[in-house]
């Protein structure tokens, strides 16, 4: 009887690769054997994390895409609302101020965040004695919770004359640049933005640290033989080669900032007035404050949608300047 | 035979097989669910789950132990989180079904957990047949009630007014002022002193609402009690209203510089240290949070608190006093009868008492027992007279009127917009759909 692959009967016993066929030998298979029976797909083994996936993240996410048609408050009945809640979005101003936050947010957190990860990187990645010490303090920050960086700051940015960062600009003698942090509409945003770069400089340092051990030294060597100086090998050398950990930087600082929350409820809770709202904050008020979640859902999904287009957008005009030693 | 490395050899027995292996999990697996019930504390094991407010943590441990002392049987589980926290967690359990059996719940409407809000999705259970809501006075209905059917439980009502530092008035030689004028020519005074008259903590959104709600009472309910029904009605507005006065009113005090140089960069727990300290002289401020200042003060006794004054008539004087947030019992709970039970322990006299002296509220209900915080003596007697108006926000008709007005008083102090400006935000959000 012809059978397929991987559908073997007792007429053929299924053999592993390399298993010699032995005459008289028992119509079983030895358990070592088993274990590499092509009868079992691969794929069969990802089919647990796959079912987690699915009902942890896939199906929330999916259910959650419905509330947006609906009126729901959060608790109780609601009913569809068809494309209400996006009507109300375009109309929304404060939603809509809160968009052009989040892009000045990001904006500041991507340049000024990788423009000081790759500083430091540079840094730490000369012979200074203390270079591994100095990773160690740099990156800290990163893994404190942000929740706790923006209580921190809130002292850093006491108003106080005597305090925080005003005491320190006083004790230098720039008293003039004493500033209401937090409290002045025009500055709140700006002053989360250098607590966000704080917290996660030491992240994209490490991401280009480990883009710069990758650069290979003859290149330097042969740069530097063809009478290349410091400025030049960096700008030939190092940074085309550094393009990949230059787009994991920007994808994830982009996409943080895009939807940074937690710094700027603890901080500002969107304030003063309206001045530091983000997207996120919006969804979050709209959805545990205001009591609407439909609306909120819809607002979460125009979000997520904007990350994702410029996330794709982001990763192909940066994939296309990749170059490897 | 292991080649390699040496490595730590485990302890001899027999070899697990993969099968084995399997069989452990699965029966692990299925063991599991009913072990974690039995620690949840949920209802099959008949422990009350009760989840408050920070604020309700001292009133309920202590209630919950005398509680327990007469019934050695009922178990509770308890947890407590700042308001916005709570109020996350809350509405989250309500909507996937998990309520916990009694939970924050906040008086009249105009929040997302308000009793008003819940009540209408059917989410609270309705404790009318309990005898102390017969104790309820008539103008807490609103706060209470809703159709008829009382739902919250509250010890009473706390107060807005000035909590000062004793000494740093003495030093300014300045006493507690009766009227407005008095309340300016005080503030001048302990300015000249190197004083700041008034703290003012406007970066914690909830502290920028207070002076607004202390002017209020003066500027529009005393002369229209009917406001809030008018405003339900379309027949008025904040915008036309006295409303107006009140907002001009705390732009003067700023205006003259009686705050704290930068309110809106400064927090609660700042503001709280600048009086406690002496370096502010008030703060206006509801009188829950007065334990608060007494333990940021060295000397408890230093702080003082007194009726901060809307008008020029102290004859006249209004003052708001709202119901204190307090606890509802979850239609789906777990454990009904005995969340039920403790509500009604909750609403005999010597605990509403007890309540009311941890939060220095004024209990709904006295008797010859009650002892109220002293410093609250001179509210008393506008409480008593019905020229206490309760916080605007428990009339509001949804949850979004309250933060247009932190939102309007920041952008004010700011000076992004002006008191029109201010109040056309209010209005446009109370006229939104619940």
């Amino acid at each position: 009887m012809n059978s397929l692959p991987g559908t073997a009967t007792s007429d053929t016993p299924p053999r592993a690769p390399g298993q010699a066929a032995t005459s008289g030998a028992p119509d079983r298979t030895r358990r070592g054997d088993r274990r590499r029976d092509p009868t079992v797909p691969p794929w069969i083994f990802v089919v647990p994390a796959l079912v987690v996936y699915a009902v942890v993240v896939l199906y929330p996410s999916l259910a959650g895409v419905g509330y947006a048609f609906t009126d729901w408050s959060g608790v109780g009945d609601f009913g569809f609302v068809g494309l209400d809640n996006f009507r109300t979005l375009l109309g929304d101003d404060r939603a809509l101020r809160s968009v052009g936050n989040t892009l000045l947010l990001t904006l500041a957190v991507v340049v000024v965040q990788n423009t000081v990860g790759l500083l430091l990187a540079l840094g730490v990645n000369t012979g200074i004695r203390s270079r591994a010490l100095l990773r160690v303090i740099f990156f800290a920050p990163a893994v404190v919770s942000p929740v706790m960086v923006a209580f921190l700051w809130k002292y850093v940015y006491n108003p106080d004359d005597g305090a925080g960062l005003n005491g320190i600009l006083g004790a230098l003698g720039l008293g003039g640049l004493r500033q209401d942090w937090l409290g002045d509409p025009s500055l709140a945003l700006w002053s989360v933005a250098a607590m966000v770069v704080w917290q996660y400089a030491g992240y994209s340092m490490v991401i280009f640290l480990a883009g710069l051990q990758g650069v290979p030294a003859d290149l330097h060597e042969a740069a530097t033989l063809d009478g290349a100086g410091t400025w030049q090998r960096f700008r030939y050398v190092t940074w085309p080669l550094l393009a990949p950990a230059l787009t994991i930087n920007l994808m994830l600082s982009t996409i943080g900032g895009l939807k940074l929350f937690d710094q700027v409820y603890a901080a500002t809770n969107g304030g003063p007035g309206t001045a530091s709202e983000t997207l996120s904050t919006v969804l979050y008020k709209e959805a545990f404050v205001y009591g609407k979640f439909g609306y909120s859902t819809a607002v979460a999904l125009v979000l997520a949608l904007f990350v994702a287009a410029v996330s794709l957008v982001q990763l192909r005009f940066l994939r296309a300047r990749e170059v490897t030693a | 035979m292991t080649t390699g490395p040496h490595r730590p050899t485990a302890p001899a027995g027999p070899p697990v097989s993969r099968r084995g292996l399997l069989r452990a999990g699965g029966a692990a697996a299925l063991a599991l669910p009913p072990l974690l019930g039995a620690c949840s504390g949920s209802g099959r094991s008949g422990t009350v789950r009760v989840v408050g407010v920070a604020d309700q943590q001292k009133p309920l441990g202590t209630l919950i132990e005398r509680y327990r002392a007469d019934h050695p049987d009922a178990r509770f589980s308890t947890s407590f989180a700042p308001t916005d926290q709570v109020q996350t967690v809350v509405r989250t359990q309500l909507a996937g079904g998990n309520a916990p059996d009694a939970h924050v719940l906040f008086p009249g409407s105009g929040s997302a957990m308000s009793m008003v809000e819940l009540a209408r999705s059917g989410l609270l259970t309705d404790l009318s047949d309990q005898e102390w809501t017969r104790n309820i006075p008539k103008n807490f209905d609103a706060a209470y009630r809703h159709d008829g059917k009382t739902y919250l439980y509250s010890a009473g009502s706390s107060v807005i007014g000035a909590v000062y530092n004793k000494k740093a008035f003495a030093r300014a030689g300045v006493e507690p002022p009766r009227t407005w004028s008095e309340l300016l020519d005080v503030c001048a005074e302990l300015k000249a002193e190197g004083i700041v008259p008034i703290a003012l903590g406007a970066q914690t959104p909830w502290v920028t609402q207070l002076i607004s709600y202390a002017l209020v009472p003066n500027a529009v309910y005393a002369e229209n009690p009917g406001f809030d029904a008018d405003m339900a009605a379309g027949r008025a507005t904040f915008a036309a209203s006295g409303w107006a006065d009140a907002l001009g009113r705390y732009q003067e005090l700023q205006r003259r510089g009686f705050f704290n140089a930068n309110p809106n960069g400064t927090t609660f727990e700042q503001q709280t240290a600048l009086v406690a300290g002496g370096r502010a002289a008030m703060a206006v401020q509801v009188s829950a949070v007065l334990a608060t200042f007494r333990e940021a003060a060295a000397h408890p006794a230093d702080l003082g608190m007194f009726p901060f004054p809307g008008g020029d008539d102290p004859a006249d004087q209004w003052i708001p006093a709202g119901i204190v947030v307090g606890l509802g019992v979850a239609a789906h709970a777990e454990n009904p009868a005995r969340a039920k039970e403790f509500i009604a322990f909750l609403g005999r006299q010597e605990n509403i008492n007890r309540w009311a002296t941890d939060v220095s509220a004024i209990p709904f209900t006295r008797d010859a027992t009650t002892r109220i915080d002293p410093v609250l003596t001179d509210f008393l007697p506008l409480v008593d007279a019905r020229r206490a108006v309760p916080f605007m926000d428990q009339s509001w008709p949804n949850a979004e009127v309250q933060p247009a007005h932190f939102a309007a008083v920041q952008d004010l102090l700011a000076g992004e917009t002006d008191v029109k400006g201010a109040l056309r935000q209010m209005d446009t959000a109370y006229r939104k759909q619940p």
